[in-house]
């Protein structure tokens, strides 16, 4: 973390704090009010881009602490997004329960299903542990799909509903899009303290070297499981807010290509910093969008026999070529090219240096 | 027991198949330590592009393109997207067959849709009936096809000068570039073969069941093959394509067809679990 020059620390409290200078706190905060007064001005199709981007960011949040950080790479994310949305649906459906309630227990009971797959990690390592992720992405999505019909309703689908509290209803999407946003900011909170700590050096040190760290007192296997933990926590909580916004859960939602999505984002956004995943994130829903918008466009083009192959066709070429070619040219991501353009910027007209 | 060899044989064709799957993956994990995610869908596109060749340029002169396809489309992926990638860690060249196989994806569906298709070639001979077991010369084509693919490239990695270079370079890269062996081009003569034998397989696939999008389904369960045989092993590929093969013609049959999808990954999980290098694998030894 480079600071710009004449920012000493004279305090353990500013040595330790994330937002270190006035113009961040500003552009924090007023970037916060940003958020908060969008629903005011923004469109119905802005609003809701903007909670599938939030629903996004939590899971590859979690796929970063596990993939960037613990340096596990996982290819079955979305098996345990399913998981958190399938006990939300669940819990509310069968049990009755709360949904507020049902958000922390999302996130448990896939930190628990992350653990289990997780266990082999005692013996594996790299290539062969995320053979296991594959294996997780197909198993859980198989049991979903054939296990407990009466609770999982996989043919029909769960039905939820949006939450309510204190009076306030939160069925229409400017509502829904405050609970997104909230619980996006408080996990990207967390995420970013998470690994400065105990915890975030031990996932680091495992990710660069596991027999020097083994060798300097970190329990390698435990805290890998660490990592499955805290990574599949955030995917069940963005499994919950998944299926209170479509208000409908089947395992359809849940596909091996979004598990793929996330690990895009990650690479695009830059492994490890919890910056590149909010770039990362932003990033790939927009070329998303931008493909939705242009593919009617092209297909007006061609005749109408190959119309209906734009769409889906470039949906996956654009996202994939786009993560090819941030794997060939910046395999550290967005986050590092940003570095690089600001330290460009302070060092001018000197050459930079980074 | 009719029914049940009934099976047998149709587990062998599928096994066959995903020894040729397998057998691609092993033939660049053994040279080059990159795990091709994209095989199974290198096979689609290598059907698709085989069904066009042939309905352009007739059976034999579209299976000759479709090869010489293959081997282009192995060559252009190692030496535009592999060679940048030398130095960097593993990891990277791994996550990019990912993103390959959505590439390949996005690229049948563009041009060929997301239909069905039949594969213009018919097999010659005519299917068996030995007892009461029928068996399509189809799945006699497959799997004999399997087994010359295996022994060929048995013969290859043990008896040629250029499978001994391959074996070689296998064993450490800087090693044995240092001794004067020809690294990249073994690199791109991996991809070669990879992309050959999808070609193979993409003909007896189509063949057999259509040519369509559905394939990578099924083929992304060859990766278990290759755990369960060993990453490295080409005994491995057919040993573990046969099995995998049975168990899941034999527990489609007599359990329940929904599991046909999980019964790769369940394999694959215990045999992770059990003996993570395989049935042939090599143990590596890891020192700091």
């Amino acid at each position: 973390m480079e600071r710009p020059a004449g920012i000493f620390d004279i305090r353990y409290e500013q040595d330790m704090a994330i937002i270190r200078t006035r113009p961040q706190w500003i552009c924090l905060i007023g970037f916060l009010i940003l958020l908060a007064i969008l629903p005011l001005f923004a469109g119905s199709y802005f609003l809701s881009f903007m909670i599938l981007t939030g629903i996004a960011l939590i899971a590859v949040l979690g796929l970063n602490i596990l993939t960037g950080f613990a340096g596990q790479i996982s290819i079955g994310h979305q098996a345990f997004v399913a998981v958190g949305a399938y006990t939300t649906a669940v819990l509310m459906d069968s049990f009755r329960w709360n949904f507020w309630a049902t958000v922390p227990m999302a996130g448990v009971s896939a930190a628990a299903v992350g653990v289990l797959f997780g266990l082999p990690s005692f013996r594996l390592k790299m290539l062969y542990l995320t053979m296991t992720t594959l294996a997780a992405q197909f198993i859980i999505m198989a049991f979903f799909n054939h296990a407990f019909p009466d609770y999982f309703h996989a043919v029909s689908g769960i039905r939820v509903n949006r939450p309510e509290l204190l009076g306030i209803d939160f069925r229409e999407n400017e509502a829904f899009y405050y609970v997104v946003i909230g619980i996006t900011a408080i996990m990207t909170y967390f995420s970013r303290n998470l690994v400065r700590g105990r915890l975030g050096r031990a996932f680091v040190a495992i990710r660069d070297n596991d027999l020097a760290g083994e060798v300097i007192g970190i329990n390698v296997a435990r805290y890998k499981l660490y990592g499955f933990a805290t990574g599949c926590f955030y995917a069940g909580i963005s499994g919950a807010l998944h299926a209170s916004y479509y208000r409908m859960v089947n395992p359809p939602q849940f596909p091996i290509d979004v598990s793929i999505w996330y690990l895009g984002c990650l690479i695009v956004g830059g492994m490890g910093t919890t910056i590149g995943v909010i770039y990362g994130v932003f990033f790939l829903r927009i070329i998303k969008e931008f493909v939705t918008f242009i593919s009617p466009i092209l297909g007006d083009m061609v005749s109408p026999f190959d119309a209906p192959k734009i769409g889906p066709g470039l949906g996956i070429i654009s996202w994939a070529l786009v993560v090819v070619l941030f794997l060939i040219f910046e395999p550290r991501g967005l986050a590092h090219t940003w570095e690089v353009l600001k330290s460009r910027f302070r060092h001018w007209p000197f050459k930079f240096s980074i | 027991m009719d029914i049940f060899l009934q099976f047998v044989t149709g587990g062998l064709f599928f096994g066959g198949m995903y020894t040729l799957i397998a057998l691609g993956i092993v033939t660049i994990y053994k040279s080059t330590r990159v795990f091709n995610m994209s095989q199974g869908w290198m096979v689609t596109l290598s059907a698709f592009m085989l069904m066009t060749l042939v309905q352009l340029l007739g059976v034999v002169g579209g299976v000759i393109a479709g090869l010489a396809f293959g081997a282009l489309l192995g060559f252009g992926i190692d030496r535009l997207l592999m060679r940048p990638l030398i130095g960097q860690p593993l990891i990277a060249a791994f996550l990019l067959t990912i993103m390959l196989a959505y590439i390949f994806e996005g690229i049948n569906i563009l041009v060929w849709g997301s239909m069905s298709y039949e594969m213009p070639i018919k097999l010659p001979g005519e299917s068996l009936r030995i007892g009461g077991v029928v068996i399509g010369h189809s799945l006699l084509w497959g799997i004999v096809t399997a087994v010359l693919a295996f022994t060929a490239f048995s013969i290859f990695y043990w008896r040629t000068l250029m499978g001994r270079v391959m074996r070689a370079t296998a064993e450490d890269h800087q090693t044995a570039q240092s001794l004067g062996l020809p690294v990249k081009r073994v690199f791109s003569l991996s991809w070669m073969l990879a992309g050959m034998l999808s070609v193979i397989g993409g003909l007896f696939l189509g063949v057999v069941s259509g040519v369509n999008m559905l394939m990578y389904q099924s083929l992304l369960g060859a990766i278990a093959v290759v755990l369960l045989g060993g990453l490295d092993s080409i005994a491995g590929a057919i040993v573990g394509g046969m099995i995998l093969g049975l168990i899941q013609a034999l527990v489609v049959g007599y359990l329940s067809p929904s599991l046909a999808d999980v019964i790769p990954y369940i394999i694959l999980l215990a045999i992770l679990i059990i003996k993570p290098y395989g049935l042939f694998g090599l143990v590596r030894i890891e020192r700091l």
